[in-house]
């Protein structure tokens, strides 16, 4: 099989949603080679704390390293293959010990202990059995993994999306984000790459989100005035916007199959909050870089293929594959150190919307990616065509280019990345 | 004769399989709340996400679009049960009670036709009641699923 012929400057093969032996070639080559985000800082705050994330279909788990550093090793026993960690957070202060038979493994991986020692005389080498160490990288506190030690450098990985982290911690009047401990899942059956090519898709919401839209209205006819709705209500409102205006909105992409749209959800925090949170991100970075910060408004930035960004809103997701028809999402939501209670109240609200599956928006979502995962697992579906907005290219610059935000560039700009890591040698 | 809490909670699940959702908003007060926290150890729905944190306004657009035929996800709308078990009032004053419930949702939606259609909902409820001009009526419903940390799949039924 070779995956390159499955994708063209303008169509996708279908199989590349519903073919088995193509997720498992993506688990090996795409987030095998990819830089995968895995956690912050603050969720592993103190020496021995340590969180389970996944690399692709890979356990990994993350700890906080007596020297401060975060080591970050595969979820597995090196000797029957047992998972080490079964739960999402704990503290290990002496390691991570294998519930089979005791092996003890430390934070980097090292086999530290293994019982009976006497039996293993001669025939075990402690040092050639460590747990598999995973190369780390941070950015800003947020901590990125590869299975592939010749990875380039992360910055590299980023690239221009690295200004959609900046500006979420830039928010922050202390410079500090704390991750709450509580976090938001949903799942469908389908494939991971759904999700990246809905999110920033502005076309969908006005017809997948209709029924939303009346809803809200109806409500708001209730309520007598847009001002007094709730957020969720509002999120749910936003949907309804003429396609001009998301046609007139910018989209970048940039590889590797990374992109953002412009933002077009305000701000609804009140006067006094408003007032109390500028003067406090002014005392922080000065008048002219705080300005730039609130002036600053992006929707959803993608990082190919595994998580998504909103500073705005203070919100992460992850995307998770854990078969070819089988996805998983997982919210993170973020508090601004020191600003008011306020921004984390709202940025609650936007991930309750934004990744809740009882979520009267994501509701429709998932059930169009069970019907896409249906449509596209019929026997010979045929070709895809992503060609929506091909000639609307605005301006190209190094290493970006900046189109409408009504335009499939970006799912163009995904292929073009998956192409890439799955043929790569 | 039921207790009258006992008989509050089980008509709103009645109202619930009934699809009659003014009906069932009209149980709430105005300033109420729908809460499905995402963990049982969570004491505010302020402290984090939560699967459901609705406020009036949201359950009726919530519910309002379960009507609407262009909610092709509710297509036809879910069918429910609630099995409503082991209702205990564990405090009263005049105008405030807490009522505790053990409660099971069975839901179908038709989907492919096969068993995922079918799913089971369910775990310990908690209502605030509270009088407004002389009726009770539902402050805060709390529901802790007994997977409240799962990753769940479409909901659209409230339950």
């Amino acid at each position: 099989m070779d995956p390159a012929s499955l994708v063209t400057d303008t169509h996708v093969h279908h199989s590349v949603y519903t073919d088995p032996a193509l997720f498992r070639l993506e688990m090996e080559r795409i987030f095998g080679r990819a830089w995968i985000y895995l956690a912050h800082d603050s969720e592993i705050a103190e020496p021995g704390h340590y969180v389970t994330r996944h690399i692709g279909t890979t356990g990994v788990i993350v700890t906080r390293d007596r020297d401060g550093s975060a080591k970050a090793i595969v979820n597995r026993c090196t000797h029957r293959g047992a998972t080490l960690c079964a739960f999402e957070r704990g503290e290990a202060p002496h390691g991570h010990q294998c519930p089979y038979h005791g092996w003890l493994f430390a934070a980097d991986g090292a086999l530290k202990m293994v019982p009976n020692r006497q039996n293993y005389a001669g025939v075990l080498d402690l040092a050639e059995n460590g747990a598999r160490p995973v190369r780390l990288e941070s950015y800003r506190g947020f901590l990125f993994g590869t299975l592939d030690d010749a990875a380039g450098p992360l910055v590299d990985f980023l690239g221009p999306m690295a200004s959609s982290i900046d500006d979420l911690v830039d928010r922050s009047p202390t410079g500090r984000l704390s991750c709450a401990p509580y976090v938001l899942r949903h799942h469908y059956r389908g494939n991971w790459k759904m999700t990246f090519e809905n999110l920033n898709d502005t076309i969908h919401p006005g017809f997948a989100h209709a029924a939303s839209v009346v809803s809200a209205k109806h409500v708001a006819e209730e309520v007598g005035s847009r001002d007094g709705l709730s957020p969720t209500v509002g999120m749910m409102l936003a949907n309804g916007k003429p396609i001009q205006f998301f046609q007139d909105l910018d989209m970048m992409v940039a590889p590797p199959g990374h992109s953002y749209i412009g933002g077009h959800m305000g701000a609804n925090y009140s006067p006094d909050t408003a007032d109390r949170y500028t003067a406090d991100l002014i005392a922080f970075h000065g008048p002219e870089k705080a300005r730039q910060v609130l002036g600053t408004d992006r929707h959803l930035t993608l990082l190919y293929p595994s998580s998504t960004w909103h500073a705005r809103y203070q919100t992460v997701r992850i995307v998770r594959p854990v078969r070819h028809d089988l996805t998983e999402v997982i919210g993170y939501v973020f508090r601004l150190e020191g600003a008011p209670e306020e921004t984390f109240r709202n940025a609650i609200e936007y991930v309750n919307g934004a990744n809740s599956a009882a979520s009267p928006v994501i509701s429709d979502d998932l059930e169009l990616y069970e019907r896409l995962r249906t449509g596209n697992g019929y026997d010979g579906a045929g070709w895809i065509p992503y060609t929506r907005g091909l000639n609307e290219d605005r301006e190209a610059g190094n290493g970006w280019t900046r189109t409408p935000a009504t335009s499939e560039a970006f799912i163009r700009n995904q292929f073009r990345a998956w192409a890439h890591y799955m043929e790569a040698a | 004769m039921l207790h009258p809490f006992e008989a509050l909670v089980i008509r709103e699940a009645r109202l619930l399989d009934a699809r009659d959702y003014p009906a069932w908003v009209a149980l709430y007060t105005p300033d109420c709340h729908y809460w499905v926290p995402v963990s049982p150890a969570m004491t505010s729905p302020l402290e984090g996400p939560s699967h459901c944190n609705d406020d009036r306004q949201l359950m009726l657009a919530r519910t309002h679009r379960l009507a609407n035929p262009r909610a092709f996800a509710a297509e036809p709308p879910p069918r429910t049960v609630h099995v409503v078990s082991g209702v205990e009032v564990v405090s009263e004053s005049a105008d405030t009670a807490e009522v505790l419930s053990a409660q099971i949702m069975l839901e179908w939606r038709q989907r492919d036709g096969f068993e995922a259609d079918q799913r089971l909902f369910g775990g310990q409820v908690r209502h605030s009641l509270r009088r407004v001009d002389g009726d009770w009526r539902i402050a805060v419903k709390r529901i802790d699923l007994i997977n409240a940390e799962g990753s769940m799949n479409a909901i659209l039924a409230p339950i």
